[in-house]
């Protein structure tokens, strides 16, 4: 009995298991009909493979999509800074909230009193006309008007790309703080080992973990909140 | 080793090997480049952004190809929706140079043509079978995981698709003789 296509075609495509196998070599070793038509379901499985999109043509789109990617998914992840975690303290905080009823309530009472003022508005004096507008460069009245760093990056660019500039910005060397890192205390004393005691009296090893707390210092020496001296039999690197 | 595919690392890597596999089954059920290439690119934001976490990278791989799979298939049928479908397909960008020298080119051509044209004909379910045998290189088991259908009903595909590509393309050879 002859083989059929299907077994054929999995048997083509390596996927016949054993002992199945076996038996279809030892089938297509005599039989001539099943060999031809064995070679005639390869060529056909190699022809349509032929017709597939060539190598270049993958290699230079493979590049392109990811430039895109990286431009508008990668590196954005990584740069964007309004979407990393910031703590503040409770201090922090008040005196921020602080200073912003001091500024509201100034600016209130100012405008309170200035209320019977007229308040200016800018007015477009000329029809605007091709003729009315002459090209100026910066230099030509240096001081007069809004230097460069007066603008936002967002004007500038809005401006560029309005005169049909074509303008990329990348940023470079850019270095992310680490805003556990960043310790708001002063150090008053630091030993060569990296530990180090800050002026809240805490006491943070080279990692920045905290060792003690509630510790004072009274010249190279460091005491605890009950007297006794911590810490004295390290070398003082800075005081 | 599990990996998640918004780390930039992973997405690299899993990008390097499996932005051709993806290009192929995209470009060979729409076979169009330029709208393969936005399959590819929408295939793998997706999977950045979406930041998931797979078993493993083959297991990556498997969802980037049915995601490409599916966006292509919706592509063609909104295609034939807008009843352009087979002008559009015959006229789309060819791989390689057609032009670069001698007969035996030109023949090569016209058979990567007909292929082609007689792939893009099958009924879809055939067709995702054999673009992800023959031009994604994936073995019966893998095919099996992407589609979400048994080893045993991929291989009756791969066979029927097979079969009908030959009456089709052996009718292609006779009226080109």
């Amino acid at each position: 009995m002859c083989l059929d296509d299907q077994i054929l075609n999995t048997y083509v495509d390596g996927e016949l298991e054993e002992p199945w196998k076996s038996q279809v070599e030892e089938h297509l070793s005599y039989c001539t009909s099943c060999r031809n038509r064995c070679n005639s379901l390869r060529e056909l499985s190699r022809r349509i493979q032929d017709a597939q999109l060539s190598s270049e043509e993958i290699d230079t789109r493979k590049e392109r999509v990811l430039a895109l990617i990286e431009k508008n998914h990668l590196n954005k992840k990584k740069s964007s800074f309004m979407s990393r975690k910031i703590k503040f303290s409770m201090p922090q905080i008040f005196g921020v909230a602080a200073a912003f009823v001091i500024v509201f309530a100034g600016s209130w009472t100012l405008m309170g009193r200035s209320s019977s003022n007229v308040i200016p508005v800018p007015e477009i004096g000329y029809s605007i006309d091709v003729s009315n507008i002459t090209p100026v460069r910066a230099s030509d009245n240096a001081g007069a008007s809004k230097s460069l760093e007066t603008y936002t990056l967002d004007e500038i660019l809005k401006n560029l790309d309005a005169r049909g500039y074509d303008v990329d910005i990348r940023l470079k060397s850019i270095q992310p703080v680490n805003f556990d890192e960043v310790s708001e205390e002063k150090v008053v004393l630091a030993y060569a080992d990296g530990t180090s005691i800050t002026s809240d009296g805490v006491a943070r090893d080279a990692q920045g973990n905290i060792l003690a707390t509630g510790l004072s210092v009274e010249g190279n020496t460091v005491l605890t909140s009950d007297g006794s001296v911590v810490f004295s039999e390290l070398e003082v690197l800075a005081n | 080793m599990e990996i998640r595919s918004g780390d930039e690392n992973t997405f690299r890597r899993v990008y390097d090997d499996t932005f051709p596999v993806l290009m192929k089954v995209a470009y060979h059920i729409t076979y169009n480049t330029d709208v393969a290439e936005d399959i590819c690119q929408d295939a793998f934001i997706r999977f950045y952004d979406k930041n998931m976490t797979f078993p493993s990278e083959d297991e990556a791989r498997f969802w980037l190809i049915r995601v490409t799979k599916n966006l292509a298939i919706n592509n063609i049928k909104k295609k034939a929706r807008e009843a352009a479908s087979l002008e559009k397909m015959k006229r789309a960008p060819q791989a390689g140079n057609p032009f670069s020298d001698g007969a035996s080119e030109l023949l090569l051509h016209e058979s990567r043509q007909a292929v082609r044209k007689a792939v893009a004909e099958l009924p879809e379910i055939f067709r995702t079978v054999i673009v992800l045998r023959e031009y994604g290189g994936l073995d019966y088991k893998q095919i099996a995981k992407v589609l979400n259908i048994s080893e045993s009903n991929v291989k009756v595909r791969v066979h029927r698709a097979r079969k009908e590509l030959e009456v089709v393309l052996s009718r292609e050879d006779v009226d080109v003789s």
